[in-house]
Protein backbone atom coordinates (compact mmCIF):
# COMPACT_ATOMS: atom_id res chain seq x y z
CA UNK A 1 0.00 0.00 0.00
CA UNK A 2 1.43 3.40 -0.95
CA UNK A 3 1.61 6.29 1.49
CA UNK A 4 -1.11 8.12 -0.43
CA UNK A 5 -3.48 5.14 -0.39
CA UNK A 6 -2.73 4.51 3.27
CA UNK A 7 -3.65 8.09 4.06
CA UNK A 8 -6.91 7.75 2.14
CA UNK A 9 -7.71 4.50 3.93
CA UNK A 10 -6.98 6.04 7.31
CA UNK A 11 -9.14 9.10 6.60
CA UNK A 12 -12.18 7.01 5.74
CA UNK A 13 -12.56 8.84 2.44
CA UNK A 14 -13.56 6.95 -0.66
CA UNK A 15 -10.64 6.17 -2.93
CA UNK A 16 -10.01 8.98 -5.42
CA UNK A 17 -11.64 11.60 -3.19
CA UNK A 18 -9.32 14.51 -2.44
CA UNK A 19 -8.88 15.54 1.18
CA UNK A 20 -10.91 18.47 2.48
CA UNK A 21 -8.36 21.23 3.00
CA UNK A 22 -10.96 23.92 3.70
CA UNK A 23 -10.31 26.09 6.71
CA UNK A 24 -8.23 28.85 8.19
CA UNK A 25 -4.45 28.40 8.43
CA UNK A 26 -1.42 30.28 9.66
CA UNK A 27 2.27 29.44 9.09
CA UNK A 28 4.31 28.04 11.97
CA UNK A 29 7.30 30.01 13.14
CA UNK A 30 10.65 29.32 11.50
CA UNK A 31 11.96 28.19 14.90
CA UNK A 32 9.34 25.47 15.28
CA UNK A 33 9.97 21.83 14.44
CA UNK A 34 6.90 19.63 14.08
CA UNK A 35 6.72 15.93 14.71
CA UNK A 36 9.01 14.07 12.34
CA UNK A 37 11.34 17.05 12.10
CA UNK A 38 9.10 19.00 9.71
CA UNK A 39 10.32 22.62 9.54
CA UNK A 40 9.98 25.66 7.35
CA UNK A 41 12.82 25.83 4.82
CA UNK A 42 14.03 28.35 2.29
CA UNK A 43 14.11 32.08 2.92
CA UNK A 44 13.73 34.61 0.18
CA UNK A 45 16.96 36.41 0.99
CA UNK A 46 18.90 33.56 -0.67
CA UNK A 47 17.27 33.55 -4.10
CA UNK A 48 19.63 32.29 -6.84
CA UNK A 49 19.45 35.52 -8.87
CA UNK A 50 21.37 35.96 -12.11
CA UNK A 51 24.08 38.65 -12.07
CA UNK A 52 21.86 40.95 -14.08
CA UNK A 53 18.99 40.43 -11.66
CA UNK A 54 21.28 41.21 -8.72
CA UNK A 55 22.28 44.48 -10.36
CA UNK A 56 18.66 45.30 -11.12
CA UNK A 57 17.76 44.69 -7.48
CA UNK A 58 20.44 47.09 -6.28
CA UNK A 59 18.91 49.85 -8.37
CA UNK A 60 15.40 49.42 -6.97
CA UNK A 61 14.01 52.17 -4.76
CA UNK A 62 12.83 50.34 -1.66
CA UNK A 63 10.33 53.14 -0.98
CA UNK A 64 8.38 51.79 -3.95
CA UNK A 65 7.90 48.42 -2.25
CA UNK A 66 4.33 47.28 -2.94
CA UNK A 67 4.17 46.20 0.71
CA UNK A 68 4.62 49.80 1.86
CA UNK A 69 1.95 50.99 -0.57
CA UNK A 70 -0.66 48.41 0.49
CA UNK A 71 -0.49 46.78 -2.92
CA UNK A 72 -0.56 43.04 -3.69
CA UNK A 73 2.64 41.12 -3.04
CA UNK A 74 1.87 38.19 -5.32
CA UNK A 75 1.69 34.53 -4.30
CA UNK A 76 5.44 33.83 -4.21
CA UNK A 77 6.28 36.52 -1.67
CA UNK A 78 3.00 36.40 0.23
CA UNK A 79 2.97 32.69 1.03
CA UNK A 80 6.49 32.92 2.50
CA UNK A 81 5.58 35.64 4.98
CA UNK A 82 5.45 34.57 8.66
CA UNK A 83 2.19 36.38 9.38
CA UNK A 84 0.11 35.26 6.40
CA UNK A 85 -3.22 33.90 7.60
CA UNK A 86 -5.20 32.25 4.81
CA UNK A 87 -8.68 30.84 4.33
CA UNK A 88 -9.16 28.00 1.85
CA UNK A 89 -12.62 27.52 0.39
CA UNK A 90 -12.98 24.41 -1.79
CA UNK A 91 -15.88 24.89 -4.21
CA UNK A 92 -17.08 23.02 -7.29
CA UNK A 93 -14.46 23.54 -9.96
CA UNK A 94 -12.20 25.78 -7.90
CA UNK A 95 -10.46 26.41 -4.65
CA UNK A 96 -10.55 30.01 -3.46
CA UNK A 97 -7.77 31.31 -1.23
CA UNK A 98 -8.45 34.44 0.77
CA UNK A 99 -6.06 36.35 2.99
CA UNK A 100 -6.66 38.12 6.28
CA UNK A 101 -4.17 40.73 5.03
CA UNK A 102 -6.50 41.53 2.19
CA UNK A 103 -4.61 44.31 0.43
CA UNK A 104 -1.34 42.39 0.29
CA UNK A 105 -2.71 38.93 -0.40
CA UNK A 106 -6.00 39.81 -2.15
CA UNK A 107 -7.47 36.51 -3.36
CA UNK A 108 -6.48 33.59 -5.53
CA UNK A 109 -8.76 31.32 -7.46
CA UNK A 110 -7.31 27.93 -8.34
CA UNK A 111 -9.35 26.40 -11.11
CA UNK A 112 -9.50 22.62 -10.91
CA UNK A 113 -11.55 21.82 -14.02
CA UNK A 114 -9.60 23.59 -16.72
CA UNK A 115 -6.09 24.21 -17.99
CA UNK A 116 -4.51 27.58 -18.61
CA UNK A 117 -6.36 29.82 -21.02
CA UNK A 118 -4.73 30.17 -24.42
CA UNK A 119 -4.83 33.96 -24.31
CA UNK A 120 -3.83 35.24 -20.92
CA UNK A 121 -3.82 38.82 -19.78
CA UNK A 122 -1.04 39.32 -17.26
CA UNK A 123 -2.34 39.95 -13.76
CA UNK A 124 -1.06 40.48 -10.23
CA UNK A 125 -2.04 36.95 -9.13
CA UNK A 126 -1.48 35.12 -12.41
CA UNK A 127 -3.69 32.32 -13.69
CA UNK A 128 -3.76 29.28 -11.40
CA UNK A 129 -4.92 25.81 -12.31
CA UNK A 130 -4.76 22.79 -10.06
CA UNK A 131 -5.25 19.06 -9.91
CA UNK A 132 -4.99 16.40 -7.24
CA UNK A 133 -2.38 13.66 -7.16
CA UNK A 134 -3.53 11.51 -4.28
CA UNK A 135 -3.50 13.77 -1.25
CA UNK A 136 -1.48 16.51 -2.88
CA UNK A 137 -2.91 19.52 -4.67
CA UNK A 138 -0.59 20.58 -7.48
CA UNK A 139 -1.06 24.19 -8.56
CA UNK A 140 0.49 25.71 -11.66
CA UNK A 141 0.49 29.49 -12.08
CA UNK A 142 1.61 31.62 -15.00
CA UNK A 143 0.54 34.93 -16.51
CA UNK A 144 2.02 37.35 -13.98
CA UNK A 145 2.49 41.06 -14.54
CA UNK A 146 5.74 42.58 -13.30
CA UNK A 147 4.26 44.76 -10.56
CA UNK A 148 5.23 42.44 -7.71
CA UNK A 149 8.62 41.71 -6.18
CA UNK A 150 10.14 38.36 -5.31
CA UNK A 151 11.34 39.48 -1.89
CA UNK A 152 11.67 42.38 0.57
CA UNK A 153 14.98 43.58 -0.91
CA UNK A 154 13.58 44.38 -4.33
CA UNK A 155 14.34 41.28 -6.40
CA UNK A 156 12.28 41.62 -9.56
CA UNK A 157 10.71 38.99 -11.78
CA UNK A 158 9.58 38.92 -15.38
CA UNK A 159 6.33 37.90 -17.04
CA UNK A 160 7.97 34.50 -17.52
CA UNK A 161 7.60 33.74 -13.81
CA UNK A 162 6.18 30.24 -13.36
CA UNK A 163 5.09 28.98 -9.96
CA UNK A 164 4.42 25.39 -8.95
CA UNK A 165 2.86 24.68 -5.57
CA UNK A 166 2.40 21.35 -3.84
CA UNK A 167 -0.07 21.45 -0.98
CA UNK A 168 -1.05 18.49 1.19
CA UNK A 169 -2.39 17.89 4.68
CA UNK A 170 0.06 16.32 7.14
CA UNK A 171 -0.03 15.18 10.74
CA UNK A 172 -3.66 14.06 10.58
CA UNK A 173 -4.71 17.23 8.80
CA UNK A 174 -3.61 19.56 11.56
CA UNK A 175 -1.13 21.19 9.19
CA UNK A 176 -0.69 21.86 5.52
CA UNK A 177 2.66 21.23 3.96
CA UNK A 178 3.17 23.94 1.38
CA UNK A 179 6.00 23.77 -1.16
CA UNK A 180 6.45 26.66 -3.57
CA UNK A 181 8.80 26.47 -6.56
CA UNK A 182 9.58 29.49 -8.71
CA UNK A 183 11.13 29.42 -12.17
CA UNK A 184 12.02 32.52 -14.15
CA UNK A 185 14.91 32.01 -16.58
CA UNK A 186 15.22 35.78 -17.04
CA UNK A 187 15.91 36.35 -13.34
CA UNK A 188 16.67 33.09 -11.54
CA UNK A 189 19.78 31.06 -12.32
CA UNK A 190 17.87 27.92 -11.33
CA UNK A 191 14.46 27.03 -9.89
CA UNK A 192 13.98 27.97 -6.27
CA UNK A 193 11.85 26.12 -3.71
CA UNK A 194 10.74 27.01 -0.24
CA UNK A 195 8.62 25.03 2.23
CA UNK A 196 6.20 26.31 4.82
CA UNK A 197 3.94 24.49 7.26
CA UNK A 198 0.57 26.08 7.88
CA UNK A 199 -1.30 25.19 11.07
CA UNK A 200 -5.05 24.73 10.86
CA UNK A 201 -6.83 27.14 13.19
CA UNK A 202 -10.26 27.25 14.75
CA UNK A 203 -10.39 31.04 14.65
CA UNK A 204 -12.12 33.27 12.14
CA UNK A 205 -10.48 35.51 9.59
CA UNK A 206 -10.74 39.08 10.91
CA UNK A 207 -10.90 42.32 8.99
CA UNK A 208 -7.37 43.69 8.53
CA UNK A 209 -7.10 46.94 6.60
CA UNK A 210 -3.64 48.04 5.49
CA UNK A 211 -2.42 51.48 6.55
CA UNK A 212 0.17 52.69 4.09
CA UNK A 213 3.39 54.18 5.43
CA UNK A 214 3.47 57.98 5.47
CA UNK B 1 -75.14 -7.39 6.83
CA UNK B 2 -73.09 -9.01 9.54
CA UNK B 3 -69.24 -9.00 9.25
CA UNK B 4 -67.56 -12.36 9.53
CA UNK B 5 -64.60 -13.02 11.88
CA UNK B 6 -62.27 -13.14 8.85
CA UNK B 7 -63.74 -9.89 7.65
CA UNK B 8 -63.13 -8.25 11.06
CA UNK B 9 -59.53 -9.42 10.96
CA UNK B 10 -59.15 -7.94 7.51
CA UNK B 11 -60.61 -4.63 8.72
CA UNK B 12 -58.25 -4.58 11.72
CA UNK B 13 -55.27 -5.24 9.49
CA UNK B 14 -56.39 -2.48 7.14
CA UNK B 15 -56.80 0.02 10.01
CA UNK B 16 -53.38 -0.87 11.39
CA UNK B 17 -51.89 -0.47 7.92
CA UNK B 18 -53.52 2.93 7.51
CA UNK B 19 -52.29 4.09 10.91
CA UNK B 20 -48.81 2.81 10.14
CA UNK B 21 -48.86 4.68 6.86
CA UNK B 22 -49.74 7.93 8.60
CA UNK B 23 -46.91 7.46 11.09
CA UNK B 24 -44.39 6.66 8.36
CA UNK B 25 -45.59 9.59 6.29
CA UNK B 26 -45.15 11.83 9.32
CA UNK B 27 -41.60 10.60 9.70
CA UNK B 28 -41.03 11.30 5.99
CA UNK B 29 -42.25 14.90 6.30
CA UNK B 30 -40.10 15.44 9.40
CA UNK B 31 -37.12 13.97 7.57
CA UNK B 32 -37.78 16.33 4.73
CA UNK B 33 -37.79 19.32 7.10
CA UNK B 34 -34.68 18.05 8.85
CA UNK B 35 -33.02 17.63 5.49
CA UNK B 36 -33.91 21.18 4.55
CA UNK B 37 -32.47 22.46 7.82
CA UNK B 38 -29.20 20.53 7.53
CA UNK B 39 -28.67 21.03 3.78
CA UNK B 40 -29.17 24.71 2.95
CA UNK B 41 -29.38 25.71 -0.69
CA UNK B 42 -26.07 25.95 -2.52
CA UNK B 43 -26.00 29.26 -4.37
CA UNK B 44 -22.29 29.12 -5.20
CA UNK B 45 -21.43 31.20 -8.24
CA UNK B 46 -20.53 34.54 -9.74
CA UNK B 47 -23.23 37.22 -9.65
CA UNK B 48 -23.39 40.71 -11.13
CA UNK B 49 -25.86 43.54 -10.51
CA UNK B 50 -28.81 43.05 -12.84
CA UNK B 51 -29.34 45.97 -15.20
CA UNK B 52 -32.54 46.95 -16.96
CA UNK B 53 -31.69 44.72 -19.92
CA UNK B 54 -31.19 41.73 -17.60
CA UNK B 55 -34.58 42.27 -15.98
CA UNK B 56 -36.51 42.91 -19.20
CA UNK B 57 -39.32 40.43 -19.58
CA UNK B 58 -39.37 39.58 -15.88
CA UNK B 59 -41.53 40.99 -13.12
CA UNK B 60 -38.48 41.81 -11.01
CA UNK B 61 -38.28 45.51 -10.14
CA UNK B 62 -35.49 46.95 -7.97
CA UNK B 63 -36.62 49.41 -5.32
CA UNK B 64 -34.66 52.69 -5.38
CA UNK B 65 -32.34 51.69 -8.22
CA UNK B 66 -29.20 53.59 -9.20
CA UNK B 67 -29.08 57.19 -7.96
CA UNK B 68 -32.63 56.93 -6.58
CA UNK B 69 -30.97 55.32 -3.59
CA UNK B 70 -29.06 58.54 -2.87
CA UNK B 71 -32.32 60.49 -2.86
CA UNK B 72 -33.95 57.95 -0.60
CA UNK B 73 -31.09 58.06 1.90
CA UNK B 74 -30.85 61.86 1.96
CA UNK B 75 -34.57 62.05 2.69
CA UNK B 76 -33.94 59.99 5.85
CA UNK B 77 -30.85 61.83 7.15
CA UNK B 78 -30.88 63.60 10.48
CA UNK B 79 -30.05 67.34 10.17
CA UNK B 80 -26.50 66.88 11.52
CA UNK B 81 -25.86 64.10 9.05
CA UNK B 82 -27.11 66.20 6.17
CA UNK B 83 -24.85 69.06 7.29
CA UNK B 84 -21.87 66.74 7.48
CA UNK B 85 -22.63 65.43 4.00
CA UNK B 86 -22.63 68.98 2.63
CA UNK B 87 -19.15 69.74 3.96
CA UNK B 88 -17.61 66.44 2.89
CA UNK B 89 -15.37 66.62 -0.14
CA UNK B 90 -16.54 63.97 -2.56
CA UNK B 91 -13.16 63.59 -4.20
CA UNK B 92 -10.47 63.95 -1.60
CA UNK B 93 -12.46 62.32 1.20
CA UNK B 94 -13.39 59.28 -0.84
CA UNK B 95 -11.28 56.42 0.48
CA UNK B 96 -12.51 54.24 -2.36
CA UNK B 97 -11.09 56.63 -4.94
CA UNK B 98 -7.59 55.82 -3.66
CA UNK B 99 -8.17 52.09 -3.45
CA UNK B 100 -8.76 51.88 0.27
CA UNK B 101 -11.63 50.24 2.07
CA UNK B 102 -14.91 52.08 1.69
CA UNK B 103 -17.34 49.60 3.20
CA UNK B 104 -20.18 47.54 1.75
CA UNK B 105 -22.90 50.15 1.37
CA UNK B 106 -21.65 51.73 -1.85
CA UNK B 107 -20.27 49.28 -4.37
CA UNK B 108 -22.66 46.31 -3.97
CA UNK B 109 -25.94 48.18 -4.48
CA UNK B 110 -24.59 50.43 -7.25
CA UNK B 111 -22.35 48.28 -9.46
CA UNK B 112 -21.88 45.14 -7.43
CA UNK B 113 -20.50 41.81 -8.46
CA UNK B 114 -19.38 39.06 -6.19
CA UNK B 115 -18.50 35.42 -5.77
CA UNK B 116 -20.98 33.65 -3.50
CA UNK B 117 -19.15 30.81 -1.76
CA UNK B 118 -20.53 28.23 0.65
CA UNK B 119 -18.51 26.66 3.44
CA UNK B 120 -19.43 24.78 6.63
CA UNK B 121 -21.08 27.25 8.98
CA UNK B 122 -20.74 30.29 6.76
CA UNK B 123 -21.26 31.96 3.47
CA UNK B 124 -18.49 34.10 2.02
CA UNK B 125 -19.18 36.91 -0.43
CA UNK B 126 -16.04 38.07 -2.21
CA UNK B 127 -16.71 41.39 -3.93
CA UNK B 128 -15.25 42.11 -7.34
CA UNK B 129 -13.96 45.44 -6.09
CA UNK B 130 -12.01 43.60 -3.46
CA UNK B 131 -9.73 46.49 -2.45
CA UNK B 132 -12.66 48.67 -1.46
CA UNK B 133 -15.63 46.43 -0.65
CA UNK B 134 -13.53 43.48 0.51
CA UNK B 135 -15.14 40.31 1.78
CA UNK B 136 -18.36 39.72 3.68
CA UNK B 137 -18.52 36.57 5.80
CA UNK B 138 -21.98 35.54 6.98
CA UNK B 139 -21.71 33.15 9.92
CA UNK B 140 -24.53 30.65 10.19
CA UNK B 141 -23.37 28.88 13.33
CA UNK B 142 -23.15 31.72 15.82
CA UNK B 143 -24.68 34.96 17.01
CA UNK B 144 -22.91 38.32 16.95
CA UNK B 145 -19.71 38.34 18.93
CA UNK B 146 -19.76 40.28 22.18
CA UNK B 147 -17.57 43.39 22.42
CA UNK B 148 -17.41 43.88 18.67
CA UNK B 149 -14.68 46.14 17.43
CA UNK B 150 -16.11 48.40 14.71
CA UNK B 151 -14.99 47.41 11.25
CA UNK B 152 -15.62 48.57 7.68
CA UNK B 153 -17.84 45.60 6.82
CA UNK B 154 -19.30 44.83 10.25
CA UNK B 155 -20.14 41.43 11.71
CA UNK B 156 -22.70 39.38 9.76
CA UNK B 157 -24.72 36.44 11.05
CA UNK B 158 -27.44 34.60 9.20
CA UNK B 159 -30.03 31.86 9.35
CA UNK B 160 -32.36 30.19 6.91
CA UNK B 161 -36.10 30.70 6.91
CA UNK B 162 -37.16 28.17 4.33
CA UNK B 163 -35.56 29.25 1.09
CA UNK B 164 -34.64 32.72 2.36
CA UNK B 165 -31.35 33.65 3.97
CA UNK B 166 -31.89 36.26 6.66
CA UNK B 167 -28.73 38.26 7.43
CA UNK B 168 -28.11 40.70 10.25
CA UNK B 169 -25.03 42.94 10.22
CA UNK B 170 -23.87 45.25 12.99
CA UNK B 171 -20.52 46.45 14.24
CA UNK B 172 -19.78 48.96 11.49
CA UNK B 173 -17.27 51.73 11.94
CA UNK B 174 -18.42 55.24 11.04
CA UNK B 175 -15.87 55.82 8.28
CA UNK B 176 -17.86 54.68 5.26
CA UNK B 177 -20.65 56.43 3.42
CA UNK B 178 -24.11 55.02 2.85
CA UNK B 179 -23.77 55.79 -0.87
CA UNK B 180 -21.59 57.78 -3.23
CA UNK B 181 -23.43 60.96 -2.24
CA UNK B 182 -21.27 61.05 0.90
CA UNK B 183 -24.13 60.27 3.27
CA UNK B 184 -22.63 59.54 6.69
CA UNK B 185 -23.64 56.92 9.19
CA UNK B 186 -22.61 55.99 12.72
CA UNK B 187 -21.54 52.85 14.56
CA UNK B 188 -25.24 52.33 15.35
CA UNK B 189 -25.96 51.27 11.78
CA UNK B 190 -27.74 47.96 11.33
CA UNK B 191 -28.14 46.27 7.95
CA UNK B 192 -30.87 43.62 7.70
CA UNK B 193 -31.13 41.60 4.50
CA UNK B 194 -33.46 38.94 3.19
CA UNK B 195 -31.87 37.06 0.30
CA UNK B 196 -33.47 34.46 -1.90
CA UNK B 197 -32.75 32.92 -5.24
CA UNK B 198 -35.23 33.27 -8.07
CA UNK B 199 -35.52 32.06 -11.60
CA UNK B 200 -36.99 34.52 -14.07
CA UNK B 201 -36.87 34.19 -17.81
CA UNK B 202 -33.88 32.01 -18.53
CA UNK B 203 -31.78 33.46 -15.73
CA UNK B 204 -31.11 32.91 -12.07
CA UNK B 205 -31.10 35.89 -9.74
CA UNK B 206 -30.41 36.62 -6.12
CA UNK B 207 -32.97 39.03 -4.70
CA UNK B 208 -31.68 41.15 -1.80
CA UNK B 209 -34.17 43.16 0.21
CA UNK B 210 -32.14 45.44 2.47
CA UNK B 211 -33.22 47.55 5.43
CA UNK B 212 -30.78 50.11 6.86
CA UNK B 213 -31.32 51.53 10.34
CA UNK B 214 -29.26 54.04 12.28
CA UNK B 215 -30.95 55.63 15.26
CA UNK B 216 -28.36 58.43 15.35
CA UNK B 217 -27.92 59.27 11.66
CA UNK B 218 -31.36 58.48 10.22
CA UNK B 219 -34.83 59.73 11.07
CA UNK B 220 -36.15 56.28 10.17
CA UNK B 221 -35.04 53.12 8.38
CA UNK B 222 -34.96 52.95 4.61
CA UNK B 223 -35.45 49.93 2.40
CA UNK B 224 -34.19 49.08 -1.06
CA UNK B 225 -34.11 45.98 -3.27
CA UNK B 226 -31.49 44.74 -5.69
CA UNK B 227 -31.25 41.81 -8.09
CA UNK B 228 -27.99 40.08 -8.96
CA UNK B 229 -27.82 37.83 -11.99
CA UNK B 230 -25.86 34.61 -11.89
CA UNK B 231 -23.25 34.65 -14.62
CA UNK B 232 -21.60 31.61 -16.13
CA UNK B 233 -18.13 33.10 -16.06
CA UNK B 234 -15.09 33.50 -13.86
CA UNK B 235 -14.86 36.62 -11.74
CA UNK B 236 -11.91 38.53 -13.24
CA UNK B 237 -9.11 40.00 -11.17
CA UNK B 238 -9.77 43.65 -10.37
CA UNK B 239 -6.95 45.21 -8.39
CA UNK B 240 -7.30 48.90 -7.69
CA UNK B 241 -3.94 50.62 -8.05
CA UNK B 242 -4.28 54.40 -7.93
CA UNK B 243 -1.21 56.47 -7.18
CA UNK B 244 -1.56 56.87 -3.45
CA UNK B 245 0.80 59.86 -3.39
CA UNK B 246 -2.01 61.88 -4.95
CA UNK B 247 -4.07 61.18 -1.84
CA UNK B 248 -1.93 63.37 0.35
CA UNK B 249 -2.22 66.37 -1.92
CA UNK B 250 -5.98 66.01 -2.29
CA UNK B 251 -6.45 65.45 1.40
CA UNK B 252 -4.60 68.61 2.46
CA UNK B 253 -6.55 70.74 0.04
CA UNK B 254 -9.83 69.18 1.03
CA UNK B 255 -9.24 69.68 4.72
CA UNK B 256 -8.80 73.38 4.15
CA UNK B 257 -11.94 73.54 2.01
CA UNK B 258 -13.95 71.63 4.63
CA UNK B 259 -12.82 73.99 7.36
CA UNK B 260 -13.83 77.03 5.30
CA UNK B 261 -17.14 75.45 4.28
CA UNK B 262 -18.04 74.39 7.83
CA UNK B 263 -18.15 78.03 8.83
CA UNK B 264 -20.90 78.62 6.29
CA UNK B 265 -23.15 75.57 6.93
CA UNK B 266 -26.00 76.30 9.36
Amino acid sequence: MTCASAAVAQSGRAAGTPPDIGGVYQPISNATALSGGLKNAGFLSDLPLTPAAVQQMKNVDLKEDPFKKCQPLGPFRMMARPDTKIELLPEPGMIVMLFEDLEHGVMRTIYTKRGHKEKLDTTWMGDSVGHWEGDTLIVDTIGFNTDTWLNDTGAQHSEALHLTERIRPVLSGKYLEYKMTAEDPKVLAKPYTYTRYYEKLKTEIMEDVCADEE
Amino acid sequence: MRTTRAGMTTIKIAVIAILAGWVLAGIGIADSKDNQQTAPPDWTGFYTLARARDLAGTNLKPVAPDYDLDKLIVAHLQPWARAKMQVTDGTADDTGAVCKADGIFRFPPFAGRFLWLSAPGKIVMVFGEINTAGVKRIYLNRDHRKNLLPTWNGDSVGHWEGDTLVVDTIGFNSKSWLMSGMEPHTEETRLSERIRRLTAGNSTFLEVVAVVEDRLALTSAYTFTRYYKKVDAEMPENICNEDLSLWKGWRNGALKRQFDRAKEVK
